[in-house]
């Protein structure tokens, strides 16, 4: 490991570039850079994750923490990973100080890995208009998490409107493994349904995401009851011949209730973050269901007809209405309140 | 979508499509319909080692389906516990993911273990109900799949069982019944085409599953996507370019307690016939018009008819015994020493042979294939070895260090990807000299990647054969292994040192040709 302090972008790819012949072949062969933009308390997790998304992706990593935006002094600190405690993976940490970090783009751009995919991830609260951040511009494939939003009403709605095909969610990398286990059982289901129930808090973005996607694939409209802070716990659907089926997700597992069946169960875990971020990066191309989830729980069309190219708009907190020390004040107040926590 | 009109008509009929499944969608992985998957023999070491604990590894990705249910047989006067208890005690020793207790207080609820003898038809008729009676509280729609853990000579007992109770009939049950055999399938042509019989006949040829672990591994399907993804390669991938192929399947440890079998089959009955000439049909095919079965099975089958042994095996079809040695730092029997092995045995623990494959892409570039255990490690590999360029605008003395490109796959261990090529040695003169350029598979990759046994069971309970050879392809292997074992049948093998690369007489065999074989 190097840790170069108060430093250049060009001093920091050089040292990548000899950080990679003194570790040998440790990391060949690789897939993609991931971009994780994050808060100073976020890197040690975005590390973890990464290490266990970097064992199926083999990645360069630059993680990238931005500080006291408004202060004029720039300053520059990067430590640079290769292999080691990373396995697979090569890591750039740069925490940029001042106005620097609403350059960010000028350290990240020689240091992205030679004509392999970008994806950029905000672990975080997620930029209001991703065409704000030039590192949302120049990825392929943009991760969000609204769960980490200061305001998760309005989180999925913002997300929808700035939406361009290639951005994705982790709020909705979540619900895989309850969207399996509905899926298959509707395997067993013998007519089309009627109408279907979702018992969660209301304010969980991964719940209305749910609530959309069984509107877009089932054209019923959910309702959905307050589950009164367990999260995510009941799915009900009535079927046409008047079955119902039922999935009741407790504790990792998921107990799955049929008309004139016995009650089966099966592991419904919730994952860690890293392995919610490897499946992020199994595909890079848009992710159609997710567009059509999102569009039928915010009521916009035409999601997936936009243009996947953005092009960066100067946006400066500095200039912007809000000053930015009262916006976090907000959010971590609300933040603290939330009760999140999709798929438990 | 029917609506209304299937109500009345037909209560159980399905929607033709769940509209939860969009292609699309293609994070929500394949899981089965509810099924039960019976083992036979499920106190045997391959049941323990792989298949409970790949059933177990499947839960635990939420793989397997609510309602499926494990159902062992075995001659053991067990009650339901221990045999749950073996079963814990099996996956957890070997499951390649995390230990979830939640995961198999599930689990086990839904396993059963049913006593009995191969020739007991009671234990059947028990197993028979069973399996009814997950209809109820399973909601398992006569779905099953039996797995044939045991011998091949206690194959025509069960299956006859199975055919007297009923259970093998897809039309009897109401679901569908598949059978999954292990190899060996048969030890010549006319005994693996009475097997085939036999089971397709119980069976309907559809339903039966040959398992080729080899088959199931991550970097054999590799292959395919290296050769037909990528424009790189296919077009040197012919006789105009490549010089030879190489396939090793080298094994470090001896034949173990495996004697019994051992003994009676050899290296080229063990693995040649299917694991070897398996990995040879994926280097080899022709582009298949897509990737379902049945497009891959008539190329893989071509390819099998067109290989061709060597006229003069005498020199080309080299088979060898271990005898006493050293191995990774340790003192190895000799085979004729190990347990259980006749003092004047000449089964071959070693083989190596000269194939051609005689089609137009192929015709003149020779594939030798060889096996071995005692070997000084263990590693599975494909090298396919190019033409040197027909002229080098060097000094002759600049490129005396080159030798041929190598494209090599390596199977197992790490496992990835090698190309070899020239490359200039650094400093003011002109020299040549051969670099290795690496891609290999994240060590952890290949660890949290499924194990074949897990992908194998996985698709026999989805129904897809596309990694399963079929009875063909089985018949026609056994028509290259039969005439080398006729040839070899009274003759006796070469020894060579345990922890040697095989006996002198195979690295003669290259040096003929000019070749030498490639140390892996």
């Amino acid at each position: 490991m190097i840790a170069l302090w108060d430093t250049t972008g060009t001093e920091v790819v050089k040292a990548l570039a000899a950080e990679r012949r003194s570790a040998g072949g440790v990391t060949s062969g690789l897939a993609l850079t991931l971009v994780a933009v994050v808060d100073e308390r976020h890197v040690r997790d975005t590390e973890q994750a990464a290490m266990i998304a970097a064992q199926q992706h083999p990645c360069r990593l630059l993680i990238v923490v931005r500080r006291n935006v408004l202060d004029q002094e720039s300053r520059l600190d990067a430590e640079i990973m290769v292999g080691g405690r990373l396995g697979p993976c090569e890591a750039v940490i740069m925490r940029m100080h001042g106005r620097l970090a609403l350059h960010a783009e000028s350290v990240a751009l020689p240091l992205l890995a030679p004509d392999v995919p970008v994806v950029t991830w905000w672990h975080g609260d997620p930029p209001e208009k991703i065409a704000y951040d030039p590192l949302g511009v120049v990825a392929d494939r943009r991760i969000t998490d609204s769960a980490q939003s200061a305001d998760p009403d309005g989180a999925l709605k913002l997300r929808a409107e700035d939406y361009a095909p290639g951005d994705t969610d982790l709020t909705w990398t979540r619900l895989t493994p309850w969207r399996t286990t509905l899926a298959g059982a509707f395997d067993t289901a013998d007519s089309a349904a009627t109408s279907a129930k979702i018992t969660a808090d209301p304010h969980d973005p991964s719940s209305r995401l749910l609530s959309g996607w069984l509107q877009a694939r089932l054209g019923v409209k959910p309702k959905i009851t307050d589950s009164h802070g367990s999260g995510l716990s009941e799915v009900e659907l009535t079927l046409a011949s008047g079955t119902t089926l039922t999935v009741h997700g407790n504790d990792g597992t998921a107990t799955l209730s049929r008309t004139g069946f016995p009650d089966r169960t099966m592991p419904l875990l919730a994952r860690p973050l890293g392995e919610e971020l490897a499946e992020e990066l199994r595909r890079l191309d848009p992710d159609e269901p997710y567009a059509a989830a999102l569009a039928a729980t915010t009521g916009l069309k035409g999601l997936n007809d936009r243009d996947s190219k953005r092009v960066h708009i100067w946006h400066d907190p500095a200039l912007a209405e809000k000053p930015e020390p009262e916006e976090s004040e907000t959010s971590t107040a609300r933040t603290a309140k939330k009760p999140a926590k999709a798929s438990s | 979508m029917r609506r209304s009109a299937s109500k009345e008509t037909d209560k159980t009929a399905e929607p033709s499509v769940n509209p939860l499944r969009d292609p699309q969608d293609r994070r929500l992985p394949r899981v089965p319909e509810p099924c039960a998957l019976v083992i036979f023999g499920v106190t045997g070491d391959l049941a323990r080692k792989k298949l409970i604990p790949a059933v177990y590894d499947l839960a635990n990705r939420g793989l397997l389906p609510p309602g499926f249910v494990m159902l062992g047989f075995a001659r053991r006067d067990w009650g339901h516990g221990d045999f749950e208890q073996i079963a814990r005690d099996a996956a957890q020793q070997h499951a390649r993911t995390p230990w979830r207790e939640q995961v198999w207080a599930r689990l086990q609820g839904n396993i059963k273990f049913v006593p009995g003898s191969f020739d007991d038809d009671e234990a059947f008729d028990t197993l028979a109900r069973t399996l009814d009676e997950l209809r109820s509280s399973h909601g398992i729609r006569g779905n099953a799949a039996f797995y044939f853990s045991i011998p091949p000579a206690a194959f025509p007992t069960v299956l006859k069982q199975l055919q007297r109770t009923g259970m093998s009939d897809n039309d009897a049950s109401g679901g569908w019944r598949r059978v999954v055999v292990e190899k060996p399938f048969g030890h010549d042509l006319d005994s693996a085409r009475d097997l085939n019989g036999l089971v397709d006949n119980v069976f309907t040829a559809q339903d039966v599953f040959r398992i080729d672990h080899y088959l199931g591994k991550e970097t054999v399907q590799n292959i395919l996507a290296l050769r037909f993804a990528n424009t790189l390669f296919e077009p040197v991938w012919n006789s105009h370019y490549v010089d030879s192929v190489q396939i090793t399947m080298a094994e470090d440890v001896g034949i173990g307690t495996r004697a019994g079998f051992y003994d009676s089959a050899g290296a080229a009955r063990d693995v040649l016939q299917n694991h070897l000439l398996q990995l040879l049909t994926m280097v080899a095919l022709e582009e298949p018009v897509s990737f379902d079965s049945e497009a891959l099975r008539v190329e893989k089958l071509k390819v099998l008819r067109a290989i061709t042994l060597p006229e003069d095996l005498k020199r080309y079809a080299i088979r060898g015994q271990y005898a006493q040695g050293w191995v990774a730092g340790e003192r190895a029997l000799g085979y004729h020493q190990e347990k259980d092995v006749p003092a004047d045995s000449t089964t071959e623990t070693y083989v190596a042979v000269r194939l051609g494959v005689q089609n137009r892409r192929w015709a003149g570039v020779p594939f030798y294939i060889r096996a071995g255990k005692r070997l000084p490690r263990r590693v599975t590999e494909i090298a396919v070895s190019f033409k040197t360029a027909p002229h080098l605008p060097f000094a002759k003395t600049d490129t005396e260090e080159l030798g041929h490109n190598q494209l090599v796959i390596r199977v197992q261990p790490d496992e990835g990807v090698t190309l070899k090529f020239g490359s200039k040695v650094p400093g003011t003169s002109m020299e040549v000299r051969d670099i290795a350029m690496d891609f290999l598979y994240g060590e952890a990759f290949t660890e949290s990647s499924p194990e074949a046994y897990e992908r194998l069971i996985l698709d026999v309970l989805l129904g897809d054969k596309t990694l399963f050879p079929n009875s063909q392809e089985v018949e026609e292997s056994w028509k290259i292994v039969d005439p080398l074992e006729e040839y070899w049948s009274g003759t006796t093998p070469y020894h060579y040192r345990a922890g040697e690369w095989g006996p002198r007489e195979a690295d003669d065999m290259l040096a003929r040709d000019g070749r030498t074989w490639r140390r892996p």
